[in-house]
């Protein structure tokens, strides 16, 4: 599965080098091996840095690695070799191994020009990387993400709004990882400052909103094209004016790789797309890239709450417009758009997507339509379409 | 001439591939044009045919004989050369004759074909003219009629059997009168059908909505993708839920061609898509394939009519709904689909429209821009917007 996988990344990454939708995947080309070997057509950067990229085989990283050797720097690999062992073997100038949790040892006495630090959810992660690479890298480059964000009723909230507290009593270092999911947006707070002590005045912390495209395991924007492309009748969520948000890894990872080679530093937000976009412009897109016919059933979120069905967990990409989530999707990417930050057209985003996920194994494939992971199991979905139009026949007397 | 062509011709050769996985890229009119020479990657025909295409160089035409040629049939071409003159040159798998529909047609003469395809026929004398030499003198004929044959539009859903336009009783079909052809454009189709069916024993009758896609000329769906990859507020029209139809041309291209191999017969309508489109689908759907982040004004069809904003003429594609209308954009395409036909996805149809459009002339540019042949001038757009924004803010008082 990783070959293939990479096999697809690689490939998709030759094509994304060119200008919009020319050059999408062909979905005939899945059944053959794919070309590997033709370099991303994206110009070389002017001076090549030496780029140490922690993780790098998981859903963002690897963009990041193809595009950082498309533009002809050298890039050193730092992970446990086991997300997708031996990924980039033999493609990348070194590929050190080790584990941020524990041991970091492979990191001394190497120094660098950037550090792209994607996997650190802890803040001893940080530190254990720090023990080494501080002092020994000229920049060091943070993703972390807009839920370090407190209060997200904020609409056009920016990189001065409000952050996660870490809760009084307890250690960021010590804490069990089994609370990582419960703290995840104050552990990455913390993270953050620790980025700054180590690497004081040359850090870059990036806060991607939802991270979607080729390689995303989560379900989140995949359950879109993967249920519009099955066709027929499609629950949509609320109206059809809700605001959404989204970044394409492709995007985020080549602006990365820009704001590195401009040794931009500071604070940014990394939200999709420059101008706002509808929850319907989102479907209605993805649907101009399928020939399955997908009729859309808007059913209001007063209704779908009745029925169990959640934002974000079922109805993905979407959260409420409203109360507390009134910012979730209205969220402020200025400042990074202006540092260079672009954005692939939906089109292409949503194909790309579709088309990676038809290379993917079938039971992972099945489970996208039932909702395993993220997203709303087809059969749920008929049921839940059958009660809201058995409640508008039966007539409430205020429709 | 040679800009189209060999657009049409990569265009083709992506075409032939599925999806949008071969898309022209942007800037593709400056690619030299030995790519221009690459076969459509689509399956060669079981048979070869003669086909002999009347027309052959305006919007779908081209598309015909480029899929023609790929599933390995030999194609004549007759036409008066100048639409686009020597469109065809120099491709020796092309043969050309001149001949005029309004007149001379005698290059026909002692030939045989075994499938005949009548694009640009809008006179029934153009039909009696070509009758003359084929008549008995090829196996099939394939009339591109239009879906403006039927006698209204009232009938949501309404099949290949809803009556068509009967031709006015004063009305020689036979006279050459050009402004007639425009005046009763479906009358005479409707009678050019009536004396194809009668002439030629093995005929197809195929009855397009809206046709669209690259080379087309009437800026009635090129005006969307090329307002819309310009950003900023964009008027949309009516109800988002409105219905639309059309009809890519290279859709409908390949579709004829593979009728045409199968010899089939009788009456279709040929529009799209198979499933029921909105209007929002459709202008979000663009969108999709831009980056410039328009942004939607949903304006309703009464506010438009106050203000001398026409649904198709200013706001291509969408008619305002009314009981004259409701069948406009709903009309049955179940018999065409039954039998094969079928459709691109709309983001391959808008993004190679858009590429299209961007290759064309300043002066089509302007008028595009100017909404001259269709659409509406963004100057004008945004005085409609400033109106609307403005009354429903009185609206609200």
């Amino acid at each position: 599965m990783s070959q293939s996988r990479r096999t697809f990344l690689k490939w998709s990454a030759t094509v994304a080098g060119a200008a919009g939708l020319g050059s999408l995947p062909d979905q005939a080309l899945h059944a053959n091996p794919l070309p590997v070997s033709k370099p991303r057509d994206v110009g070389r950067a002017p001076a090549p840095l030496n780029i140490l990229i922690l993780g790098g085989t998981g859903f963002t990283g690897p963009e990041q690695v193809e595009y950082a050797l498309a533009r002809g720097h050298r890039v050193t690999l730092f992970n446990r070799n086991s997300t997708r062992p031996d990924f980039f073997k033999g493609r990348v100038a070194e590929e050190l191994v080790g584990d941020l949790s524990s041991d970091t040892s492979a990191l001394a006495g190497k120094q660098f020009d950037v550090v792209i630090d994607n996997p650190t959810t802890f803040p001893a992660w940080v530190r254990n990387a720090a023990k080494h690479l501080a002092g020994n890298t000229k920049h060091y480059m943070f993703i972390s993400t807009t839920s370090v964000y407190s209060d997200q009723s904020i609409i056009g909230l920016n990189e001065q709004s409000p952050t996660h507290p870490m809760p009084a009593d307890l250690d960021p270092y010590t804490l069990d990882p089994a609370n990582s999911r419960r703290y995840y947006g104050a552990l990455k707070v913390r993270a953050e400052q620790e980025v700054e002590k180590h690497y004081p005045g040359i850090n870059t912390v990036i806060r991607p909103c939802l991270i979607v495209g080729p390689l995303d395991r989560t379900d989140r924007f995949t359950y879109w094209p993967a249920r519009i492309d099955e066709g027929g009748e499609v629950l949509a969520p609320d109206t059809p004016d809700d605001p959404c948000q989204f970044i394409d890894s492709r995007d985020l990872a080549e602006w990365m790789i820009r704001m590195a080679e401009a040794r931009e530093f500071g604070l940014y937000n990394a939200i999709g797309p420059a101008k706002p976009m509808t929850i319907a412009e989102m479907l209605y897109g993805v649907k101009a890239i399928t020939t399955a016919g997908a009729q859309f059933t808007w059913v209001p979120w007063e209704f779908l709450q009745t029925q169990g069905v959640r934002p974000w967990r079922h109805m993905t990409v979407w959260q409420p417009p409203y109360g507390r989530t009134a910012g979730y999707q209205r969220r402020s990417s200025t400042k990074s758009i202006a540092k260079g930050l672009t954005f692939r057209p939906l089109a292409v985003t949503a194909k790309d997507t579709l088309d990676w996920h038809r290379t993917r194994p079938q039971k992972d494939q099945d489970a996208t339509l039932n909702g395993e992971i993220n997203g709303l199991a087809m059969s749920r979905e008929a049921e839940v379409l059958a009660a809201w139009k058995a409640s508008r026949t039966e007539g409430t007397g205020d429709d | 001439m040679t800009d189209r062509r060999s657009f049409l011709q990569r265009a083709g050769a992506a075409a032939g591939a599925l999806g949008l996985g071969a898309l022209p890229r942007p800037g593709y009119a400056a690619v030299p044009d030995e790519r221009a020479t690459r076969a459509r990657s689509v399956d060669r025909a079981p048979e070869s045919l003669s086909i002999l295409v009347i027309g052959g160089t305006g919007f779908t035409g081209p598309e015909q004989v480029e899929h023609a040629l790929a599933r390995g049939h030999r194609v004549t071409v007759i036409n008066r050369n100048r639409t686009r003159p020597d469109f065809f040159k120099g491709n020796a798998q092309v043969e050309q004759l001149v001949g005029d529909l309004n007149a001379d047609m005698s290059a026909l003469r002692g030939r045989t074909f075994d499938a005949v395809l009548d694009i640009p026929t809008t006179a029934p004398y153009w039909v009696r003219n070509v009758a003359q030499y084929m008549k008995g003198h090829t196996k099939h004929y394939t009339f591109i009629s239009t879906i403006s044959v039927y006698a209204d539009n009232r009938t949501a859903g309404a099949d290949e059997s809803a009556p068509t336009l009967p031709m006015p009783a004063d009305l020689d079909p036979f006279t050459p009168d050009p402004a007639a052809r425009g005046r009763y454009y479906g009358q005479l189709k409707a009678f050019c059908e009536g004396f194809v069916k009668e002439t030629y024993p093995e005929s197809l009758i195929i009855r397009p909505g809206l046709i669209v896609g690259p080379l087309d000329r009437s800026d009635r769906f090129t005006y969307w993708p090329v307002r819309i990859d310009k950003g900023g507020e964009v008027m949309a029209p009516g109800d988002p839920t409105d219905p639309v139809q059309f009809i890519d041309s290279r859709d409908l291209a390949e579709w004829t061609i593979r009728m045409i191999e199968a010899k089939a017969t009788g009456t279709y309508n040929a529009t799209g898509p198979d499933k029921p489109l909105t209007i929002a689908e459709m202008l979000y759907g663009i969108k999709a394939v831009t980056t410039a982040g328009a942004q939607f004004t949903w304006v309703p069809a009464d506010f438009l009519a106050e203000h001398e904003v026409r649904g198709w003429r200013h706001m291509p594609v969408w008619v305002p709904q009314t009981p004259d209308t409701a069948g406009f954009s709903t009309r049955s395409t179940a018999k065409a689909v039954a039998s094969g036909l079928t459709f691109r996805p709309l983001a391959v149809t808008a993004k190679e429209t858009l590429d299209w459009a961007a290759t064309r002339t300043p002066e089509q540019q302007k008028a595009l821009e100017d909404g001259a042949v269709a659409g509406i001038s963004m100057a004008r757009e945004a005085e409609v917007l400033a109106a609307w924004h403005a009354r429903k803010r009185s609206g609200s008082n």
